[in-house]
């Protein structure tokens, strides 16, 4: 099948039923070369003609893109679906769309750099923050204006006034953004939602290298959605009291919520409360008490064991941390950086007034931790283009900028992969203040590298 | 350009001539079963063609079927009658298929799904109209036609699609001013066929809805069946699934009702 190319995406258009063997008859790998050398940036497969597809059908696409993905390191997708389309992705890879999703070719073409319109007036939603706040970016970096709604009733609100808009987004995705592994939530907590039978198998299933890179950059609540558990045996008992104790080096709190023990014995919440583990019954009598949440989530001193050295592959790839950094940085704020100094040493900040700070870890084939200080004024205006209007609000700047330095992650993570190394990312985790950035830094030795956005210094750090 | 009177003259050519076919078909048309296999029997080409087509595994019968009675007995008076015409089609099948990547075998196959599942469709639908269950063969008649009439012009029509993403229906049309369903009503108008198959066929286009209720509703499941049978990876290499464009808006309401017919999952 041939595709058809425009404003550099190459779009195939399958007609009919997919399924496993229709979808392989349909396309295969030769097809999407021939259209990557024609220089697509972008290729996409319309589900505009297809009336049926399963899960088989749709694999067969996705395993050519990732192939392509990782060879050439474009945009892969779908376009041109209604919602129940739409529902259906959703449903069959769930937490795991490693692939985009665009729900007419007009709205991928504003995600293509071959596309030559700029400025086109942009109303987007998606319920997913992260997605949000990617979209909003994406859109931005192309030369267009994004108004982004921060809820579903705004964004029906909005959408009223269609000719106030060029384009509307909703129902689209962009896939590269990396995996999702927990939920973050305001308060610097890591949900983890478990269910069924716990048993020995949870050791194989709980991404303990995510949950260890989550501690290392200064996560200290973690909380177990526990309401779809039935019932946990000895196995699982003990990984989970290893986990508490193993938390308890960080001065992290583990929280099991909704746990029912109708079919659990007893004894096994008493184990676990004496290895430091909480229970509660709501996740909101976490959630929306403030004290509490502050009080499990209040960092303290890192732990002593945690003090590794930087390593000659980690400074070997720094430029390409900064560059993400101050690329993501520079387009959000409209201000060009320059690089003031750079040093190898621990953390130094001079002026701790009105800044605030964020964490991301890496993890995989190299690991670490980048730790970004704002000046607030510099968080507040690259926020900005995210929220949609300036805020005072410190705690929805540190929402947002949380999904900011998410994005600085995964541009992190495509570059890596641009030179075979593979790395995931934790959630990011973000800081009031200066001091409690430098709870879990202080003793780290890293790459320190001062920057200037117009007059604003701004901090990069890398470390391990 | 091809003209529209070497169409014609292409479609002049389809049979029925062979006397013994004409026979058969009048009298399956007036619902003699026995004397028709009678004189259909005298036909061995016929005979063995329906032996093969019987056998296939759509059919889904256990014990391999030989007799031509036993065949008409089993297939009934309408379906009896499509799978002569069926036949009749298979005697202007090419010997050597140049655009579509076809053989016997797989046109055959073709003719059998085709079959088999507008069979399943007009007893869904209950009509029992068995000029209705012929109609289907039209399909893959068309098919035929159109093969012979695009390799009269393969360098063009090879010209045409390397400039752009165009089907071969726009392309038959753009060469010959017919398209694929236009073709199908010429061969009914040939084949005698009754005017609302006709109307069915240029409806199952997707292109051309009729104002006839029951006509655009058979358009839509012939539409969709096409479609449904054209995804099979058989069907797909051979560069039928792209031959014309699949209007899925006019199929949509009758989608739900076709995939727990097929029992799509």
């Amino acid at each position: 099948m041939r595709a058809v190319i425009r404003d550099g995406i190459g779009v195939f258009h399958p007609q009919g039923f997919l399924d496993g063997a229709s979808s392989e008859s349909l396309l295969n790998i030769e097809d999407i070369d021939m259209t990557v050398k024609s220089n697509a940036s972008m290729i996409l497969v319309s589900l505009k003609k297809v009336i049926f597809f399963n899960r088989n059908g749709l694999d067969v696409f996705i395993k050519m893109f990732q192939k392509v993905r990782t060879a050439n390191h474009i945009v892969v997708g779908f376009c041109d679906y209604d919602k129940k389309k739409y529902d259906a992705f959703k449903k069959f890879y769930d937490n795991d769309l490693s692939f985009s999703l665009f729900k007419t070719q007009q709205i991928a073409s504003l995600f293509s750099s071959g596309f030559k319109e700029k400025n086109k007036n942009v109303l987007l939603y998606s319920e997913d923050k992260s997605q949000r706040a990617a979209l909003a970016i994406e859109l931005h970096d192309n030369g267009h204006n994004p108004i982004v709604a921060q809820s579903e009733e705004e964004f029906l609100q909005k959408a009223e006034a269609k000719d106030a808009y060029d384009v509307i987004i909703e129902n689209t995705f962009l896939g590269q953004m990396g995996q999702k592994v927990a939920t973050r939530v305001t308060g610097n907590a890591i949900i983890y939602t478990v269910a069924s039978f716990l048993d020995a198998e949870i050791g194989n299933t709980f991404n303990i290298a995510y949950h260890n890179n989550s501690l290392n950059v200064g996560f200290r609540l973690f909380i177990f959605d526990a309401y779809k558990v039935v019932s946990m045996n000895v196995h699982a008992l003990n990984f989970f009291s290893k986990l508490s104790t193993s938390a308890a080096e960080y001065n992290a709190t583990i929280c099991f919520v909704g746990m029912s023990f109708n079919k659990t014995p007893l004894s096994f919440k008493e184990t676990l409360e004496d290895s430091g583990m909480m229970f509660f019954d709501q996740m909101d009598d976490i959630l929306q008490n403030k004290e509490l949440l502050d009080e499990l989530g209040a960092s303290s001193a890192a732990s002593g064991k945690n003090k590794r050295s930087l390593n000659k592959v980690l400074v070997t790839e720094l430029p390409n941390f900064i560059d993400a950094t101050v690329a993501t940085i520079e387009m959000m704020t409209n201000s060009k950086a320059t690089k003031d100094a750079a040093k190898v040493d621990k953390i130094e900040i001079v002026d701790k007034n009105d800044k605030i700070a964020s964490s991301i870890g890496f993890y995989g084939d190299i690991d670490g931790m980048v730790m970004l200080v704002f000046p607030l004024d510099i968080a507040k205006k690259a926020c900005e283009l995210l929220i949609g209007e300036s805020t005072d609000d410190k705690e929805l700047i540190l929402d947002t900028l949380a999904e900011l330095v998410n994005i600085v992650g995964g541009k992190v993570k495509t570059l890596l992969a641009d030179e075979h190394i593979s790395v995931d990312i934790t959630l990011p985790r973000t800081y009031h203040d200066v001091d409690g950035l430098l709870e879990v830094a202080q003793e780290k030795k890293g790459v320190q590298v001062d920057l200037s956005f117009d007059n604003d210094k701004f901090l990069f750090f890398l470390t391990r | 350009m091809i003209t529209k009177s070497q169409i014609d003259s292409f479609i002049e050519k389809i049979p029925p001539s062979p006397k013994i076919l004409k026979e058969t078909l009048s009298l399956l048309d007036q619902g003699d079963l026995v004397k028709a296999a009678k004189v259909g029997k005298e036909d061995s080409a016929l005979n063995a063609y329906l032996k093969e087509l019987i056998n296939k595994p759509i059919y889904g019968f256990r014990n391999e079927v030989n007799d031509i009675s036993q065949i008409f007995g089993i297939l009934g008076v309408s379906k009896s009658q499509e799978a002569t015409y069926n036949y009749m089609i298979s005697l202007l099948s090419p010997a050597k298929w140049k655009l579509f990547k076809l053989n016997k075998s797989s046109f055959y196959d073709l003719q059998a799904q085709f079959s088999a599942n507008w069979q399943k469709i007009t007893s869904h639908l209950n009509i029992n109209d068995k000029d209705l269950q012929s109609a289907v063969s039209l399909l893959p008649a068309s098919i035929i036609v159109s093969e012979a009439l695009f390799c009269e012009k393969i360098d063009d029509v090879k010209l045409l699609r390397s400039v752009d993403e165009i089907d071969l229906n726009t392309i038959l049309q753009r060469l010959c001013g017919m398209d694929l369903f236009d073709i199908c009503q010429r061969i009914a108008l040939k084949w005698e066929m009754s005017d609302s198959i006709a109307k069915i066929l240029q409806a199952a286009s997707g292109v051309k809805p009729s104002q006839d209720e029951t006509i655009n509703k058979l358009g839509k499941w012939m539409h969709l069946l096409l479609f449904y049978t054209l995804s099979q990876p058989a069907f797909i290499q051979a560069e039928l699934n792209d031959f014309i464009d699949f209007q899925v808006d006019y199929v949509n309401d009758i989608y739900d009702d076709f995939s727990n017919l097929m029992e799509i999952s």
